[in-house]
């Protein structure tokens, strides 16, 4: 079949050994039109060094705000098949698990209503499927929720929770990620599908300190799986591991808080000097495994740059038993989450993510403000500065 | 709208229930796996406290994908292993099998179909990034070409345990930073570097402006009539080129041809283990966009991976193999030149100072 | 909330957001915190605005638009 449209440039990225776009795109050519202009154009951009989509524009499902990002050529003449070439984001499952018989019908759906191209997956998480027109939406939209597969967040909302592979793969996990990603989900589908927020609010649960979601660098708030008592020590796999290698220099010298020693053959801890950091857990996954006691840390604020700056995500809850709470369908969570919501409503402005309101306000404020004592762990250390700010009934008790 | 054509209308169901998903296996030992190996950069077992054991195999993907990948993955997953696949958050492909004997045949057949097997241990990870040229309007370069180009030159790393730790690298087409470009080990960020032009005929129509003033963090946007017309000015001296104006205001456009291209950063971290998070920090400030290959880029970025495998001890990651040798001696090693634009000037400038009277010389 | 008070919140949003079209753009909670105000006396709670709310976009009264953060829009 002959190109609609010469692609010198992108024809260089078919070479090489790691699997290539371009071919991909050409693939969903075969069967799209609309993919043929949208090869046409990205060369261009690789002829031109710039983008070709135009800002603006509406495109959205009825009812919701948010699912579905609107993208227009600036080329519409020249590449009819991408006048309209907007993305649909697609609520993924838990840990990205999926069938073939459910990837087929949805690879069906980006056939018929799209340009056959999909992202696996979206940043955030979302499936997405990209080139479709205002006029498939709709279709695109209910077919894809007749499989159970609902639209994700876009704009100011709750963006679509995501979470790691958890204890369906993983002996890691301290609580079961896929369960409280997909009840929150459900549980917040009004905020997620309509934007009433300031700007957006992520959720990403990593069940261990690894953190395989990146929730502490990327999600508003992060839950970090960890664990309250003593880690699970099998002196006998210890001994394997330390005739395998050097157990001392690259486990017990690398431990943050050197809280790990031996003591003849038999490996000590000190866990109360533990900072469930992970790393000799790691290292010897067959001798050492966290405690009983599990549950999960809560951080707050991360965010990209824009506005005013990148954060990572603070400490806020240093230890939720969420196994607990879960016995109530996170009845406590859904409560503190409702209160920071609030909080943010009332004294967050356009475009500011939570992060940057605490930083405005002060923790101790917003801490006031959602219920909650500060805590040492909160902080790194205690302040420097003597610039303290007494209150006036504890003044006037002296 | 008619009532009944509103009634079948579906919403808010939410995402589908993920264990419809799971494999037999994976639901027997649901929360009881007791450890793992690696095999392999391409393979690893799971085994469960009853014994049971789950291989994986992963296989890299572009993220960017036909409706044709689709069918063929999952052909591999009907043919080994069940039909049940998961993708990882590195946009993988992790096929799950319960039969030792399907583990080799599959990534045979894999690499029939020009797929790449490996990522996992001590490798260079897939490249989590953003969509460029290819959707985004906002872009300051494309980014599944410079992934392709960077992967094809680290390919061997990905296929092949070479590394002291595993390295993540991240792209992201502009300051938005959709991909995890704050916290990876080797970060590529499309970057401007001139200020908006302001389209002043279109602003009052396209844009609010006391939105569009908020927008920016240094605060280089006043309000100004122009001719009869409400726009607004832009303070060329303190802008810094995010483009988070254009985002609220499409009458900024921030795009230039000549003056986009990539900055490189190094030394971020995401997980706990041993040390605390930490944020990538800049090497490179600013390499032209040179499309198709982006050979400067993919070339400093093999600068940084050599030196790191060279210098680094097992086990360390990017960030604490610099913090043990120190930030001069990795310029020094890498020949990355230090420039004023290194030295923070922005809201926690003050904490990246040097507090000490350490040096190395 | 009766239906006359749920009526007049309707045509008192949609009217707020094409007073200000092309001037300024409502985000939902800014609507929500003006129609606190307004309707005050009515006893109109934050739900019965975000319920009305829902209806006018579920109906295509307005939209959702977007510009670095969502805000209410007139349909094209």
């Amino acid at each position: 079949m002959g190109k609609k449209h010469e692609t010198p440039l992108l024809d260089e990225l078919k070479k090489g050994k790691w699997i290539s776009f371009v071919k991909e795109m050409e693939r969903a050519a075969e069967k799209s039109e609309r993919t043929e202009d949208l090869l046409g154009q990205v060369e261009e951009s690789y002829r031109d060094k710039i983008t070709h989509w135009k800002h603006g524009g509406m495109a959205g499902v009825k009812g919701y705000g948010a699912g579905m990002v609107g993208r227009f050529s600036e080329f519409p003449e020249k590449y009819p098949g991408v006048k309209e070439c907007h993305s649909i984001r697609l609520n993924q499952t838990s840990g990205f698990f999926y069938n073939s018989d459910v990837l087929r019908k949805l690879a069906d759906i980006a056939d018929q209503h799209a340009g056959g191209l999909f992202n696996f997956h979206g940043s955030t998480g979302d499936i997405q499927i990209l080139g479709l027109t205002q006029a498939d939406a709709e279709d695109l939209f209910q077919k894809s929720a007749e499989l159970g597969f609902d639209l994700g967040g876009s704009g100011s909302d709750l963006r679509t929770p995501s979470c790691c592979v958890g204890p369906a793969r993983c002996e890691f996990a301290n609580y079961d990620t896929l369960q409280i990603c997909y009840d929150l989900t459900h549980a917040f589908q009004d905020e997620l599908h309509r934007p009433s927020f300031n700007y957006k609010f992520k959720m990403k649960f990593s069940g261990c300190a690894n953190d395989c979601v990146a929730a502490a660098s990327r999600s508003d708030l992060a839950f970090i799986g960890t664990w309250q008592d003593n880690i699970k020590i099998n002196q006998n796999e210890v001994k394997n591991y330390v005739k395998k290698f050097n157990v001392q220099k690259y486990v017990l010298d690398k431990c943050p808080t050197k809280c790990m020693w031996f003591e003849g053959e038999n490996l000590v801890i000190d866990d109360s000097n533990c900072v469930k950091c992970m790393h000799c857990i790691n290292e010897m996954p067959r001798a050492l495994k966290s405690g009983d006691q599990k549950g999960l840390s809560i951080l707050i604020g991360a965010k990209a740059p824009l506005v005013t700056g990148p954060r990572m995500g603070m400490m806020l809850i240093p230890f939720y038993d969420v196994h607990e709470d879960s016995k109530n369908d996170y009845e406590w969570l859904k409560g503190l989450i409702s209160n920071m919501w609030e909080f943010w409503d009332e004294y967050g402005v356009s475009r500011e993510r939570i992060g940057e309101l605490i930083a405005r306000v002060g923790l101790v404020t917003f801490l006031e403000g959602i219920g909650l004592e500060p805590t040492i762990d909160m902080v790194k250390e205690p302040r420097s500065n003597p610039f303290i700010k007494f209150e006036d009934e504890e003044a006037g008790a002296e | 709208m008619p009532e009944e054509v509103k009634k079948k209308r579906i919403t808010d169901v939410g995402p589908h229930d993920y264990h419809d998903y799971l494999s037999p296996m994976i639901k027997k030992n649901y929360g009881k796996w007791a450890y793992h190996e690696i095999l392999d950069p391409g393979t690893m077992v799971h085994i469960a406290e009853n014994g049971d054991k789950l291989y994986t195999v992963r296989m890299g993907s572009p993220r960017l994908v036909s409706s044709s990948f689709v069918r063929d993955i999952c052909d591999m997953a009907d043919k080994y292993c069940g039909g049940y696949l998961r993708f990882t958050t590195r946009n993988n492909v992790e096929f799950l099998l319960e039969d030792e004997k399907n583990v080799e045949p599959l990534k045979k057949d894999l690499d029939k179909l020009g797929y790449n097997v490996g990522g996992i241990g001590n490798i260079v990870a897939n490249i989590v990034h953003t969509q460029g040229w290819v959707h985004c309007h906002t872009s300051a370069s494309d980014a599944s070409g410079v992934v392709k180009s960077v992967m094809d030159e680290l390919y061997e790393y990905f296929v092949e345990e070479k590394l002291p730790s595993k390295v993540r690298i991240a792209f992201a087409c502009c300051l938005n930073m959709c991909g995890s470009v704050a916290s990876s080990d080797i970060a590529i960020l499309g970057t401007h570097r001139k200020p908006p032009k302001i389209n002043h005929e279109r602003l009052v129509n396209l844009c609010e402006v006391p939105s569009t003033i908020a927008a920016c963090p240094t605060n280089s946007i006043r309000p100004e009539m122009v001719g009869d017309k409400k726009s607004v000015r832009v303070n060329e001296e303190t802008c810094v080129f995010c483009g988070s104006c254009y985002t609220v205001c499409p009458a900024m456009p921030i795009a230039d041809a000549e003056n986009d291209g990539l900055s490189i950063w190094v030394g971020g971290k995401v997980s706990n283990a041993r040390t605390k998070p930490t944020f990538s920090k800049l090497v490179v400030p600013f390499i032209p966009n040179e499309p198709p290959r982006w050979g400067k880029a993919v070339q400093a970025v093999k600068t940084i991976l050599e030196a790191y495998k060279k210098g680094a001890e097992p086990g360390e990651r990017v960030i604490e193999w610099i913090e043990r040798i120190g930030w001069s001696r990795f310029f020094k090693i890498t020949g990355f030149e230090f420039t004023k634009y290194h030295v923070d000037d922005f809201r926690l400038a003050e904490a990246t100072m040097n507090y000490s009277s350490h040096a190395r010389f | 909330m009766t239906d006359e008070t749920k009526k007049k919140l309707e045509d008192k949003i949609i009217g707020l957001v094409k007073e200000y079209a092309g001037k300024k753009r409502f985000k939902p909670i800014d609507i929500v915190k003006e129609m606190e105000k307004e309707f005050a006396a009515e006893g109109v709670s934050k739900e019965d605005i975000k319920g009305a709310l829902k209806e006018i976009m579920d109906d295509g009264k307005l939209v959702y638009g977007y510009a670095g953060g969502s805000f209410l829009a007139l349909p094209e």
